[in-house]
């Protein structure tokens, strides 16, 4: 039975994510606060796992919230059911080509994600900053490493070595 | 080419993929056009743009395009089967071992940082999401009014996206005349 709701939860998610493989975040957050699956803690976990192997993260995630969930069935059917949207659009559109993108309704639809994409992922990072950064030593680190991107951001690797880094060293000192 | 010489193709192309969406079009481009010619360049940037306005991973949508071009139905299951299978195993097998040493200490304090670089990188995704559109009344409005339907009424993603797509094509439709593209 829960394979089945993984599968219609995962399904949902490569259905309704546009815009690459951070996209897929808010709606596995709602899981994280919506069925016992995994904490929100986890997910973070989770995403820096996906980040720094090889693949797209979105799949990586769904891979990793799939065995969180039920082993290596759940892994298999949480990111077979995130593909199959994909892979049936694939199969119609491939015939379309053109057409599909200088459709009026498409177009129309592209410009709300765009803003609304955005607005989806302010909101978990807000929601993670609140849950998260609670003490000072939190707030510094995150302050850091947006100055240190903000002029060029670099690969995710580059960012979670460093935090990791800093984390052991701290723990070493105090 | 053969189903399983695709597999193997696409089964390299996940071993070598870091990052995802914006990293596999240099990759497709040299493996399919340049050494063995079997898409034009134009073919490929028509599949990645298409690849980014339907939903779903980038990366494997333009994969399943590709496989499509090449053997049809069958091609574009084996090339998303393909591109999936190196990063799924890794994550089984990281998964399984990092599980095992989460009580440590410095694994604790490593994660402590791991929790807080995550948070940055959403929140540099949201910045580039930012720069890379078209930003107009429309944007600002959508983005806006999004935040604070999640923030005060906390609906699902989902709900949050039929919600706006319904109410923004009717917009859309309605105002059309304005919009000169």
């Amino acid at each position: 039975m829960i394979l089945l709701l993984l599968a219609f939860e995962f399904f949902k998610i490569g259905l309704f994510s546009f815009g690459g493989g951070y996209a897929t975040i808010p709606f596995l957050y709602h899981i994280s606060t919506e069925y016992a699956w995994y904490s929100a803690n986890e997910l973070t976990r989770m995403i820096a796992v996906a980040s720094i192997t090889p693949g797209p993260v979105g799949i990586n995630v769904a891979t990793y919230a799939g065995l969180k969930t039920s082993g290596l069935l759940g892994s298999l059917v949480a990111t077979l059911s995130e593909m199959l949207p994909s892979l049936i659009l694939v199969l119609i559109i491939a015939k379309l080509l053109k057409k599909f993108s200088d459709n009026f309704y498409v177009k129309s639809i592209i410009s709300i994600l765009k803003p609304l994409g955005c607005a989806l992922l302010s909101y978990v990072a807000l929601q993670l900053l609140i849950s998260d950064v609670k003490d000072l030593k939190s707030a510094l680190l995150l302050l850091f490493l947006l100055i240190l991107s903000w002029k060029s951001k670099k690969d995710p690797l580059f960012y979670i070595i460093i935090s990791i880094l800093i984390g052991i060293i701290l723990r070493i000192i105090f | 080419m053969s189903l399983l010489k695709l597999f193997l193709i696409f089964t390299k192309i996940g071993a070598i993929l870091l990052g995802g969406g914006y990293v596999i079009l240099p990759i497709l481009m040299n493996e399919f056009v340049e050494k063995r010619k079997l898409i034009t360049n134009e073919e490929l940037v028509d599949y990645f743009a298409l690849s980014q306005s339907m939903p779903g991973i980038i990366a494997a949508n333009i994969s399943m395009f590709v496989g499509y071009k090449l053997k049809g139905k069958s091609g574009a299951l084996i090339a998303m089967l393909g591109v999936v299978f190196v990063p799924f195993i890794s994550i089984v097998f990281l998964a399984s071992v990092l599980d095992k040493f989460v009580t440590n200490q410095y694994v604790q304090a490593a994660f402590w940082g791991v929790g807080i670089a995550v948070i940055a990188l959403i929140v540099l995704t949201v910045r580039e999401m930012w720069q890379k559109s078209e930003k107009n009344i429309f944007f600002y409005v959508v983005y806006i009014l999004a935040l604070l339907t999640l923030i005060v009424l906390k609906l699902s993603p989902i709900i949050t996206i039929l919600l706006f797509v319904i109410l923004g094509v009717l917009y859309k439709r309605l105002f059309a005349y304005k919009e000169a593209d």
